[in-house]
């Protein structure tokens, strides 16, 4: 269920640099496979929301641990 | 169901009225009572959608959050490099200043104050900007892709110089640069930025 194909992680840094780096990982993976991202921007909720939204790709778990932020996104 | 209607449209008319007064007064400058009568309601009737200044102050604010969708969508939309990247978002910025140049008067008046919400201003418009660049020029000189640069300091530079130019044209309405289209100058700034950091846009 916590599986994933790829790990990102994004701590320290803010908008846009979480989701360019996440647009860079997705391109590398199949259709299908999971990123798992790891931020601590807390703008970053958002963002990804946005972020799977605008390229079809699949929000499968958005969380928030501490000051962590933790979303796997399925490449559509 | 018109009723709620009109409450939110009584909202957004308290928020309207007070960005304008907050951006032409300041914070201090401003009172609850002369937003209520600008906006024709009852001090009461204001405070029953914003318990305090200080919240009517903060919603205003965070209205201005909401600019992160379109960094979003410059990303998504952009071939990934530095050149692309900086030049979409610089772009989306420059447009939602010259929309509603309220938001830059509230950003001064803020600094004068010395209130909070100067932090807040920068966390939401600038730091995308400075992050940004700091951490790619640094990657960038790892590869020889810009020369020996201090990114934090370069960082700074470009904040100046686009904060500067949207004053000028915005704010100010400097004659000498009356003539130029903002969306231009500010792009032409931008390779200005490019030029100095030795950076060759469509290289990384």
């Amino acid at each position: 269920m916590s599986g994933y194909d790829l790990e990102l992680d994004a701590r320290g840094l803010n908008c846009p640099l979480p989701i360019l780096r996440a647009k860079k990982s997705i391109q590398g993976l199949e259709s299908g496979q999971v990123l798992r991202i790891v931020a601590t921007d807390p703008g970053s909720v958002k963002d990804f929301e946005a972020f799977c939204k605008q390229t079809g790709n699949e929000l499968l778990a958005a969380s928030q641990d501490g000051g962590e932020y933790a979303f796997s996104i399925r490449k559509g | 169901m018109s009723k709620r209607l009109k409450a939110s449209e009584r909202k957004a008319a308290i928020l309207a009225v007070a960005k304008v007064l907050f951006s032409d007064k300041g914070y201090h400058g401003v009172a609850v009572d002369e937003i209520a009568r600008r906006v024709g309601v009852s001090p009461a009737i204001l405070y029953r959608h914003f318990p305090s200044k200080e919240a009517l102050y903060e919603e205003v604010l965070n209205r201005i959050a909401c600019q992160r969708e379109s960094y979003v969508e410059a990303v998504v939309q952009s071939d990934g490099s530095f050149g692309e990247v900086l030049r979409m978002i610089t772009r989306r910025y420059v447009e939602s200043v010259s929309r509603d140049p309220d938001y830059l008067r509230m950003e001064l008046q803020s600094a004068l104050e010395g209130s909070d919400a100067t932090r807040q201003f920068f966390e939401n418009r600038w730091r995308p900007f400075t992050d940004y660049i700091e951490v790619t020029v640094r990657e960038l000189q790892a590869s020889g892709k810009v020369a020996q640069t201090d990114g934090r300091i370069a960082a700074l530079m470009f904040q100046g110089m686009l904060r500067e130019a949207l004053y000028a044209k915005c704010i100010f309405g400097t004659p000498r640069y009356r003539d130029l289209d903002l969306n231009e100058l500010t792009d032409y700034l931008v390779t200005l930025f490019f030029r100095a950091i030795g950076y060759r846009e469509c290289e990384d």
